[in-house]
């Protein structure tokens, strides 16, 4: 502090009485600029940064929501959770969801990309809307609808395996099948939106390369291989981090379907957090796992952006 | 460089506000002069009773609510359903954090402890005191589930307990009863489990291994018990407290007991019930109802079988005061909990939502006989009104019960040998106890 006024002092020394002005001026318009951006932040502050800083300070609490007397009780949280089985099986229940998650939604919607970008007819526009259509379905309907889809006794899907003459299968209840089987409907759902995102990169790569290449004598599959998945790697990066993002917390389906079971086999760190704070009470501990996750979603995510700086190739 | 500081003050500070906003939602006590001055005062006041009955129960709350609006004109009651014991339970956790709590609210059985241990709930007693409520009229297993630490903190609203529900028709054919104690239940498979046979059950009986409220009783019946005496440490890995799930693995192996786990199990030991592959299937009294309308066979309750005791426990909710609101509200809460747990209206109330009568004298009222009469099944449960106890009380209950509950998972979805995991439990009860403060 007294460095600056040093400085500002040293300033008003040397420069002449237009700069000074200048100066002051500037000073002002950055209190304007302020001023005005004052209530979008004042809403970001009591909605986002306020609560945001307030569940670091209860991470380091034993609060329960209810108890009078909070107890400070220093990194016991963070170092309970880190030494717990519980979490690293939680953890790695969810990267297996989110690499399957990531993979099948990415593989769908290019695939998709590929059969529906058709400009020259009204049939494929229409078969579009349809497959994004599970896109702008809530994930709790959706969850619910296949809760009966994969219902082991009357389930849609156990009848279809049985007229095939298969066995059916306990999809929500085996321990092997069920995780599997929430990434379907994650897929589910955000294939046609992947689609969409993929056929508007698409259309994005000038028709020049494709021609330039095919007179050069390249087949279909090296067209696709080396113009059309080099130039939708910015597309492809921007999924992968989103699709990322929202499969870390997917919480949702969990809910609805499975609760975290059966044997903690779909016990998610988000949906964790949530029967840790208001299931068992323990508020302190799940903010706790709130900031591991977050510091967790972070890294994973500046890596996969470090990553992507040499293979993402941006057109022009 | 000066804004910083400024956004770091003010965080600080508003997070200061926080926190003793907190530390503050903690009245406690009314004063006993101005507990008998309220008593009397008719100023017009407006309470929230927070709830989670479910729609089928409206009706029967509605009519209470009413006769209550008769009988204190000054008092209105809002019901505000607040979804399924879960739900209902964060809210009043986000409730009491908010400093804005309802007056009255249900509580579910389980998780009284952990609410009355932060301080919650108000303790009845100087009003049960100054009414002179009769305690003694209600069933005393009933009435322990809703006091924690020798302190009554609300009374048994509805109330449930797990009972054997069995296919009376097939049971009749096959010349057999239901099992009354643990010797009996070998004959009993041999007998019933007919595998293959049309018509006939795979399974003998059922067991839920999705919530422990349906095998803590069998534990305790085989003599075991979920913590030692002193509640310290973990007792479920004791050779008495192994007896019910050896059992269990036994019947299981040997092909006669079905055991449900996971999400939708409910649903299909349920449907297993009534399509006749189960001849018998422990459940909640309160769904008997649900059963008979749906079953097209004759279903008759039989009381859990016992050995070394025999006890089934407490479900359901109870209504109780929160420690938060205003003293007149108190006034009020504690006469709407008074009437909706008084003798008067047991009957109706019980028959209405499909739950137990509480109070002996109404049990024993000529409307109590009409109720037998109407609903023979619960005598069964009547019989042994005095065994149906409290489930274990420990605020941490909720958190390590799952522990044991996946070795009964293991055990039903894996066909896991449950002696060993259960040891491995112990230790990991013992942690969680350890942790708790």
């Amino acid at each position: 502090m007294e460095m600056q006024n040093n400085v500002t002092k040293a300033a008003s020394l040397r420069a002449p009485a237009s700069v000074r002005r200048k100066i002051s001026n500037v000073t002002k318009e950055k209190w304007k600029d302020f001023l005005f951006a004052l209530p979008a932040l004042a809403f970001l502050g009591a909605f986002l940064y306020y609560p945001l800083g307030y569940s670091v300070y209860i991470s380091f609490t034993n609060w329960n929501m209810t108890r009078p007397n909070v107890k400070f009780v220093g990194l016991d949280n963070y170092t309970r959770l880190l030494t717990n089985d519980d979490f690293y099986n939680s953890l790695k229940i969810t990267l297996q969801y989110t690499v399957m998650d990531v993979v099948f939604t990415l593989a769908a919607g290019l695939l998709l990309a590929l059969l529906m970008n058709v400009t020259s007819s009204r049939l494929f526009a229409v078969l579009r809307g349809i497959v994004f259509m599970p896109y702008y379905i809530s994930m709790i309907i959706a969850a619910m609808v296949f809760t009966w889809i994969y219902n082991s006794q009357y389930g849609l899907l156990n009848r279809i395996m049985i007229g095939l003459g298969l066995e059916p299968v306990d999809w929500l209840i085996n321990t092997s099948t069920v995780l599997p089987a929430l990434v379907a409907v994650s897929v589910w759902k955000g294939a046609g939106f992947a689609m969409i995102l993929f056929i508007a990169g698409m259309r994005g790569i000038p028709a020049e390369y494709y021609e330039a290449a095919s007179i050069d004598g390249a087949s279909r599959i090296s067209l696709f291989r080396h113009i059309t998945l080099p130039l939708l790697s910015p597309m492809t990066l921007f999924l992968v981090i989103t699709t990322f993002i929202s499969s870390m917390q997917v919480f949702q389906s969990i809910d609805v379907m499975t609760n975290g079971g059966p044997l903690q086999s779909t016990n998610a760190i988000v949906y964790w957090i949530y029967t840790m704070a208001f299931g068992e009470f323990r508020t302190g501990r799940a903010s706790a796992l709130v900031m591991i996750l977050f510091v967790i979603i972070l890294l994973l995510t500046l890596l996969q952006w470090f990553i992507s700086r040499k293979k993402v190739h941006y057109e022009g | 460089m000066k804004m910083k500081k400024w956004m770091t003050a003010v965080l600080a500070g508003t997070m200061a506000i926080g926190i003793t906003a907190c530390a503050g939602s903690n009245n406690t006590g009314v004063e006993p002069a101005a507990m008998e001055a309220l008593k009397e005062d008719t100023t017009p006041i407006t309470i929230q009773y927070w709830h989670a009955h479910a729609e089928a129960q409206l009706e029967g709350l509605n009519y209470m609510i009413g006769e209550f609006s008769k009988k204190y004109p000054h008092i209105t009651v809002e019901p505000v359903f607040q979804g399924a014991y879960s739900e209902l339970h964060k809210k009043l956790q986000a409730a009491v954090a908010a400093d804005d709590v309802p007056a009255v609210t249900n509580v579910e059985v389980a998780s009284l402890p952990n609410f009355a241990d932060s301080g919650v709930f108000e303790e009845l007693t100087p009003w049960i005191e100054r009414d002179q409520v009769q305690l003694d009229d209600f069933s005393q297993g009933m009435l322990g589930a809703y006091a924690y630490n020798g302190k009554q903190y609300g009374f048994p609203l509805i109330v449930s307990t797990s009972v054997f529900v069995y296919n009376k028709t097939m049971l009749d054919k096959l010349g057999v009863k239901p099992p009354q104690t643990w010797e009996e239940i070998d004959a009993f498979n041999q007998a019933v489990t007919k595998k293959g046979e049309n018509g006939m059950p795979t399974y003998a009986f059922s067991v839920p291994g999705w919530d422990t409220w349906y095998y803590d009783p069998w534990m305790i019946n085989g003599g075991g018990q979920i913590l030692t005496d002193d509640m310290s440490a973990s007792a479920v890995e004791t050779e008495a407290s192994l007896r019910y799930i050896e059992n269990f693995k036994r019947w299981k192996d040997e092909g006669h007991l079905h055991i449900g786990y996971g999400k939708g199990a409910s649903d299909n030991m349920r449907q297993m019930f009534l399509g006749g592959e189960i001849a018998m299937v422990e459940h909640t009294s309160a769904l008997l109802k649900m059963y008979q309308e749906n079953a097209d066979f004759e279903v008759g309750v039989s009381f859990l079988p016992g050995d070394e005791k025999r006890t089934s426990n407490i479900g359901g909710a109870g209504i109780v005061m929160m420690a938060g609101a205003e003293d007149a509200e108190k006034e009020a809460a504690w006469k709407f909990i008074e009437f909706m747990t008084s003798a008067e209206h047991n009957i109706k109330w019980a028959e209405s939502v499909g739950y137990l009568p509480t109070r002996k004298s109404a049990i024993d009222s000529d409307e109590g006989a009409q109720y037998f009469e109407r609903w023979p099944q619960y005598r069964a449960v009547y019989e042994h009104f005095d065994n149906v106890t409290p489930r274990m009380q420990h605020p941490a209950y909720p958190e390590f019960s799952t522990v044991y509950k996946e070795v009964v998972g293991e055990m039903a979805l894996n066909n896991a040998d449950p002696v060993p995991l259960m040891k491995e439990a112990a230790g990991k009860i013992n942690d969680i106890l350890a942790d708790y403060e």
